[in-house]
């Protein structure tokens, strides 16, 4: 099991580790950029480099690489738009120049493409870089389809690409799901692209529309390591499930308390097993009855677990987002992080939880290292 | 020559290696324009172009360009010109933290 986390918060980057691994005890063991606004960290399992992207409020998208596991940072390039490039938002906001809002993903690529990383970005571009962050090109084969100009903001003013997954089994296989844009599948690198969110739904959209791939809101999207033809998203309107490679999706709709949430994580040796962390749907967004709770399946969607021992059984109004739920390469080890700086952690796949001591900033996102 | 002075909450990211020791920035800088005088900035200190303009030239929306006290309105008009002795200050705006 991992014994590190990362954990990316509103005023910084926040290492923990479990100092009494007999005890299970976690324990702030160094910070970064603190009082900086941090979106997201990787660890880039091929190398070993961290990667922390900020969001300076005032000076914009900020990406950070470290060699020697955050002892020292060196700030790297960051995606750029290019001039005439252009964002037409499918809800009617105006048409506005592109220019980059914030890094809301970052994956590493496959075991045979050192150095080659994935960027999803506000305001809806994908950005690939082959020298470990240094330079970035914008993947024009899906930012100049047509369909693009129908996707929109949700939550923010803008699209946002949040999730980018690379298939273990042939790196130049991706899929990306967009907030609200569906899910997109390329076979070549990112060279040619089709829409595979069909079977998902839409119901808070006009009838007619609420089946349109080009518009569902994807709250995240994950895949399963262990079996690469299931994916699980969380999606605006529910929770999604697709054997078919991302594509011919699937509705859950009995899932305990509340279909609704942002976050979503699946075990990666067993493609049945997943976790949520569900919500009151959809602009309250606190826990229902105030209980927090994680809901999980282990027959791939057909019956779930409502799991709370060791959780806040009352008075709680922590909301995890979509990057705030993390399991380790065991699946044995889960963590999450609220909104309100809680942050839970089990050994046990969920059937007991352990709170970190310390009171965190707001937590966007958390990664096992 | 012009007076340029970068306010500590740009300063404070500069690299290690170019050794300032944190704090505002002055500088004694050539240039006719307020572009000229950034682009005079920028070659001291490359890393500070991504936080004071956006990746279309223009001065971000969360930061204040002020030239001899008056701040500069057009943030996309970096062709102001500005006397030999001026003042140019850039800063964070109050918004955008």
């Amino acid at each position: 099991m991992s014994d590190r986390l990362l954990v990316s918060s509103r005023k910084g980057l926040f290492v923990l580790e479990r100092a009494k691994p007999a005890e299970g005890e976690w324990r702030i063991t160094d910070t970064a950029f603190l009082g900086d606004n941090v979106a997201l960290a990787l660890a880039d399992p091929r190398d070993g480099n961290w990667y922390a992207a900020l969001d300076l409020g005032h000076f914009g998208a900020k990406l950070h690489r470290s060699a020697d596991q955050g002892r020292h940072w060196q700030e790297v390039g960051v995606p750029a738009y290019a001039e005439g490039d252009q964002v037409i938002p499918g809800d009617g906001k105006p048409a506005q120049a592109a220019a980059l809002r914030l890094i809301w993903s970052l994956e590493a690529g496959g075991a045979d493409e050192p150095g080659r990383l994935w960027a999803g970005t506000i305001p809806g571009g994908l950005f690939r870089s082959d020298d470990h962050g240094s330079s970035w090109q914008l993947v024009r084969g899906l930012w100049d389809r047509p369909e693009r100009h129908q996707w929109f903001g949700g939550g923010y003013d803008h699209p946002g690409i949040h999730s980018v997954c690379v298939d273990p089994r042939d790196p130049r296989c991706l899929r990306v799901a967009i907030s609200s844009g569906g899910v997109w599948r390329s076979d070549d690198a990112g060279e040619n692209w089709t829409q595979t969110a069909q079977g998902m739904i839409a119901r808070y959209m006009p009838e007619g529309q609420q089946g349109d791939p080009n518009i569902q809101d994807v709250h995240r999207l994950v895949q399963a390591r262990s079996a690469p033809e299931v994916f699980w998203a969380q999606h605006h309107n529910g929770v999604f499930r697709s054997t078919a490679g991302g594509g011919d999706w699937h509705e859950i709709t009995d899932v305990p308390p509340s279909v609704f949430g942002f976050a979503v994580a699946v075990h990666p040796r067993d493609a049945d097993t997943a976790w949520f962390v569900p919500a009151v749907k959809d602009e309250k967004r606190y826990p229902v009855d105030a209980q927090l709770v994680v809901a999980r399946t282990r027959d791939g969607g057909r019956s779930f677990e409502t799991l709370h021992r060791g959780l806040p059984e009352a008075q709680a109004y922590d909301l995890v987002y979509r990057h705030g739920l993390a399991v380790d390469d065991s699946g044995d080890r889960l963590a999450f992080g609220s909104t309100t700086g809680g942050l839970w952690t089990s050994d046990d796949q969920g059937d007991r939880w352990q709170p970190l001591a310390a009171r965190l900033p707001p937590i966007h996102a958390l990664t096992f290292a | 020559m012009a007076r340029v002075v970068l306010a500590p909450a740009l300063t404070r990211w500069l690299p290690p290696t170019e050794g300032h020791p944190g704090g505002e920035l002055c500088m004694q800088l050539a240039g006719g324009s307020v572009g000229e005088l950034l682009q005079a900035v920028f070659a001291r200190h490359p890393v500070l172009r991504g936080y004071v303009l956006d990746e279309h030239g223009a001065v971000r929306h969360h930061v204040a360009v002020f030239v001899d006290g008056q701040c500069l309105r057009d943030k996309r008009d970096l062709a102001q010109t500005v006397g030999e002795d001026a003042e140019l200050y850039v800063m964070q705006a109050l918004s955008g933290g």
